[in-house]
Order: structure tokens, then C-alpha cells, then sequence
């Protein structure tokens, strides 16, 4: 019976799907269908290994995963605890690599001292909640932008963002810095719950291949 | 006409026609299994007391349970679900009973969740309690009944998963964890997530072999195998009674012919504070959550005044449905109703022959032609 199924992954699109392609080749696990660049399928499958893999926008492959579309997804962690979905967060695959953090000018270090009401801009109104809320109880006024959130602060629309940083140089280049870090981020491989318990085998192998192969 | 008027908020919604029809014939057939093991009807309030359901006797977090006051300013709390009222109303009606005692139960439950995550707030629950029996058997017969009652219902392809909290809890006294990383362990280990576990250990200063071993529990799922290796693993006493006991429920599953159905996790940490021992849950493909909850709960009773151990779990309805609705699982006995069209002259004809069709158990629907 659990032969015959096929295991699918949901890949968030871009350079994590890229190197998530190069680790899975490593263990074994290819997929030739998705090296032809031309290619317009949405759906690649490997016959012999019982595999199907899928592109997504990040932010949806939890979605995707916790509703079984697919078995197993490779997101970042942001998008994890953004999302905060009922899933399995099996292994940190460890690249990606950036922090989660709270920028602004240097001067709005100081508001973040005090308990006094601050508005933060952020993609991720979640995560920001969670941490001025629960864990510098703070309470701040959130505003969901969907990009450059760095504006925010420039043009006064918030005193400090919550944000993604990996070099820093964005910040930079528009006089701001990071004031506070929230946490380090990686990419993720996650695993519906009714995947694991139906199809433990397959995919307990899967975690164990690639834990080995990342240690 | 007012759009708000035909709405209906969000997290609720209308179930109708061949749905409803569906739905109310696999609440028939689970009843039917439960009751055949002699579990009787209870039917408890919809709201009760905020303490019923309180941190303490811990089911659903405080800010997810739909809270409002009486006339004399009482705090009250739709019910998020049924374990904590049966076990009230068993520990009240029940308190000089010595012979164990078998509740089902089935109803609406309320809990206030995230929007826009496609889950609803109010969803219909079936579950039974066996309540003053701490036996082997005891643990079986929940298991055995709730494979029982999903396969009369029609779904053939699910696991049950089988795990016991006291293993784990073993393994934390003898490594010496205080309670608040317990409690993170706990979190990280029930959500699979190894590394986070392992980061949260290197935090502490557990020695190296029990940190190795609190790892290794969030690989101990799969077949029953797993219980020979987890066995292996642990010299301290509570987790090998754990195991032993698992051991011994399957084996009187294997007596009930339903083995085929259970896998074992012993990663499966509740995050209900009252469960103490035995935990399961039911999985199947096309719902991204169990379908079925339940386990052993031995002190639940004590804090209502009765000493009693207990086992009980709950099937969510509506999870079930959608499960079988995706795996095309095919409902038998939806019967649309026979019409009979009459004009004003025959009507009486068509009355005494309707008259006749339902006295012989069919469904008839009369209509003006």
C-alpha cells in the first residue's frame, strides 16, 4: 500500500528550492525534470522513486503542507512562525541563513528602553506581535506592509520595522541599523502530521539521510 | 435585503441537503458501535463555569474559550469540549459508585481560533468515557472501539497512534529536568522538531547520555517494533512500566483483531494537562489534523471531588466527514424522498396512499402539482 503512493514536497520558489535540489541530489533524491529551465510544468515527478515536487510561494508551502497537497515542505523559518500552522518542523537544513530582526534609525533605539506605545511596520505582523507582546511586553501599534518595509521609518510611517536581515546593507544604505535581534532564521523542512504517521518509514528514512548528511 | 442577514459569521456555517443527510447517517453508524459496547447516553450543558475548563484542568488556552458573564457577573465559557464536563457530572452523580462507568456523548463545541486558517469554531464531537477502570483492558477497549466505530462509519485507510506520556516523563525525572524545559521539550519533541529539541538541551546542563535519549524519543514512532527498541533505551523503571504497558495493549488488540490499524509514537506529548498515561490519536489522509483524540486521564476526577482513573476519547465529526468526502468514500443510505404530486380534486387519494407509503417506512413528500 505505501509503495504505490507517491510522497509529494512543496518547495518555496527561488534560490531555497535551488539548494534544496542540490542537497536532495546528494542523498540521491533527483528530480531531471525540473533542470530543464524551459520547462512550463507545475507538477515534476520522479517515477522510480515515487516522487512528486511542487513550486510555491513561500508563505503558502505551510498551508500547502498542513492540508496534506503535500507531504513534506522546504520554507523558511520566518514563514513557519508566521504562519504558525499544525505541522511537523523536522530539520533545520541550514541554508538560507539570516535573522529576524527589529530595525530603524539609531535614534529609535531608545523607544524600544521604555514600555511607552510604538508602531512597527512588518511583513510579518505575527512575529512582531509575539515579540513586543509576550516577550519585551511593549505595546506597540503594528502596521502589515507587503515590501520594502525599510520606507516605513523613512518616511515616518513607523518608528521601528521588523524584518528580515541578511547583510544588512539595505539598512545601510537608508541610514538605518539593526536595533534588537528577534532570532536566527534558516530554511526548514516540515512534515504534514498525517504524512508522518501514515507513511513513517519513508519518510523517517528521508530525516535520517539528510540529518547525516547535514551533521 | 441586508447581506449581513444571510451570513453567517466566520468560523460557522450552515450544513444542509445530502451533507447534512451524510453526516447525520455517520453519526448513527459511531453511535451504534459505541453503544454496542454498552456506553450510555449523557448529555451535558452547553456553557458551564469558566472553572470547569481552566488552566487547571487544562484543555484549550483561556484566550481560545468563548467567555461571557450571567446575571451575577459568573464568568462563563461555551464548551471547548466534553471530557472536563462528563468527568464533573460523573464525579457529582457518581461519587459512591465502585463499578466502572460508560458515558458517550455527542454535541456541538466551541473554540475561539485564528481566522482565515479554514478551520471552523464550532464543530460536532462524538467520544465516550470509561471511567473507575485502570486496566489493561480498559486502555484496549477505548482503542479497539474507536477502529470499531471508524470502520462502521466507512473509512478504511487510518492509523491509530498509540504513545504514553510516562515514558517521556521517565526519562525527564531521571535526567533531572525542572518543569518550565520540560514543558519546551515537550513542544519541541510532539512537533517532530529534533534540532530545536537538541538546541534546547545544549541550553542545559543534562549529561550526555540522557540528553541523547530525550533526542531519541522524537524518533520513537512507527510500527510496533519501536517499542522493543525504546524498551532497550531507558534502564529507569517509570519508562519501562510505560512500554510494558503498551506491550500489553497490544497484545489484547491483537485479541480484537484491529492491529492492523495501530502504530506507535512515543513523541506524542499531549499539550491537554490532564491526560496522565495512555494518549492516542486517529489520523487519516485528506484532513491535516487527527481525526480522533483521546487517552487516560487519572487525576482529572480528583480535582471534582471523585477518585477515579479514566480513559475517554473524542472523534471530531466534521474532520471525519471531510476526510471521507476526499477519499471518495461513498455514504450508503442517502434516500431522497418520493414525491407524490396532487391537484385539489385527488388530494385525498394521494393523502391515504402517502399515509401507506410512510406507514411502511418510506419517505414521502407531498406536493401541488
Amino acid at each position: 500500500m505505501s509503495e504505490e503512493k507517491y510522497l509529494t514536497f512543496a518547495l518555496g520558489k527561488g534560490r531555497l528550492a535551488n539548494k534544496t535540489m542540490d542537497l536532495f541530489e546528494k542523498i540521491g533524491i533527483t528530480c531531471e525534470e525540473m533542470k530543464d529551465k524551459d520547462s512550463r510544468k507545475l507538477i515534476f515527478v520522479n517515477e522510480d522513486l515515487k516522487l512528486k515536487f511542487f513550486l510555491a510561494k513561500g508563505p503558502d508551502v505551510p498551508t500547502y503542507v498542513e492540508y496534506g497537497a503535500a507531504d513534506i515542505g522546504v520554507v523558511g523559518k520566518d514563514t513557519i512562525m508566521e504562519e504558525n500552522r499544525r505541522i511537523y518542523e523536522v530539520l533545520d537544513l541550514g541554508y538560507g541563513r539570516c535573522r529576524m530582526c527589529v530595525c530603524g534609525p539609531k535614534s529609535a533605539g531608545e523607544l524600544l528602553k521604555h514600555h511607552e506605545m510604538i508602531r512597527v511596520a512588518s511583513k510579518y505582523p505575527n512575529i512582531a506581535k509575539d515579540y513586543f507582546y509576550n516577550k519585551k511586553h511593549q505595546t506597540v501599534d503594528i502596521i502589515k506592509l507587503n515590501g520594502s518595509v525599510e520606507l516605513g521609518p523613512i518616511v515616518k510611517l513607523a518608528d521601528v520595522i521588523v524584518d528580515i536581515v541578511e547583510t544588512g546593507s539595505t539598512l545601510k544604505e537608508n541610514g538605518l541599523e539593526v536595533l534588537e535581534e528577534i532570532c536566527p532564521l534558516s530554511a526548514r523542512m516540515i512534515v504534514n502530521q498525517v504524512s508522518m504517521q501514515m507513511e513513517p518509514e519513508r519518510i523517517k528514512k528521508l530525516i535520517m539521510e539528510l540529518r547525516s548528511h547535514l551533521s | 435585503m441586508s447581506k449581513k442577514l444571510v451570513h453567517t459569521p466566520e468560523g460557522v456555517r450552515d450544513i444542509y441537503g445530502e451533507e447534512k443527510a451524510a453526516k447525520t447517517i455517520v453519526e448513527r453508524l459511531l453511535h451504534e458501535k459505541i453503544t454496542a459496547y454498552g456506553y450510555r447516553d449523557i448529555q451535558t450543558p452547553t456553557f458551564e463555569f469558566f472553572d470547569v475548563f481552566s488552566r487547571e484542568v487544562g484543555t484549550t488556552p483561556s484566550r481560545e474559550l468563548y467567555k461571557f458573564f450571567d446575571k451575577e457577573g459568573n464568568t462563563l465559557v461555551l464548551r471547548p469540549d466534553f471530557t472536563p464536563s462528563v468527568a464533573r457530572c460523573a464525579a457529582k452523580y457518581f461519587m459512591d459508585e465502585d463499578v466502572p462507568i460508560r458515558f458517550c456523548y455527542q454535541g456541538n463545541t466551541f473554540t475561539n481560533t485564528s481566522n482565515l486558517q479554514g478551520k471552523l469554531k464550532e464543530v460536532t464531537q462524538m467520544g465516550a468515557e470509561l471511567i473507575g477502570d485502570d486496566s489493561v483492558q480498559a486502555d484496549a477497549e477505548m482503542i479497539a472501539m474507536t477502529i470499531e466505530a471508524l470502520y462502521h462509519a466507512g473509512l478504511s485507510d487510518f492509523q491509530i497512534s498509540i504513545g504514553n506520556l510516562e515514558y517521556f516523563k521517565g526519562i525527564c525525572a531521571e535526567a533531572g529536568l525542572d518543569e518550565e524545559t520540560e514543558l519546551e521539550l515537550r513542544e519541541c519533541i510532539s512537533g517532530k522538531n529534533y534540532f530545536g529539541a537538541e538546541e534546547l538541551l545544549e541550553r542545559t546542563h543534562v549529561g550526555k547520555k540522557d540528553k541523547e535519549l530525550l533526542l531519541k524519543v522524537s524518533d520513537l514512532f512507527g510500527g510496533v517494533q519501536i517499542l522493543e527498541e525504546a524498551k532497550k533505551a531507558v534502564s529507569n523503571k517509570r519508562s519501562r512500566h510505560a512500554i510494558e504497558r503498551l506491550e500489553k495493549v497490544y497484545q489484547v488488540l491483537c485479541d480484537y483483531r484491529v492491529e492492523k490499524y495501530v502504530s506507535f509514537d512515543l513523541g506524542m506529548l499531549s499539550k491537554y494537562n490532564y491526560y496522565t498515561g495512555i494518549i492516542f490519536k486517529g489520523y487519516t489522509y485528506g484532513v491535516g489534523d487527527a481525526i480522533v483524540k483521546g487517552g487516560r486521564y487519572d487525576h482529572l476526577l480528583t480535582r471534582f471531588g471523585k477518585d477515579a482513573a479514566a480513559i475517554g476519547f473524542v472523534i471530531v465529526v466534521d474532520d471525519l466527514l471531510a476526510a471521507m468526502g476526499r477519499q471518495d468514500v461513498i455514504i450508503a443510505g442517502i434516500e431522497d424522498p418520493v414525491r407524490l404530486y396532487y391537484k385539489e380534486s385527488d388530494f385525498k387519494e394521494k393523502l391515504q396512499e402517502a399515509r401507506r407509503l410512510r406507514s411502511a417506512g418510506k419517505k414521502v413528500e407531498l406536493l401541488h402539482e
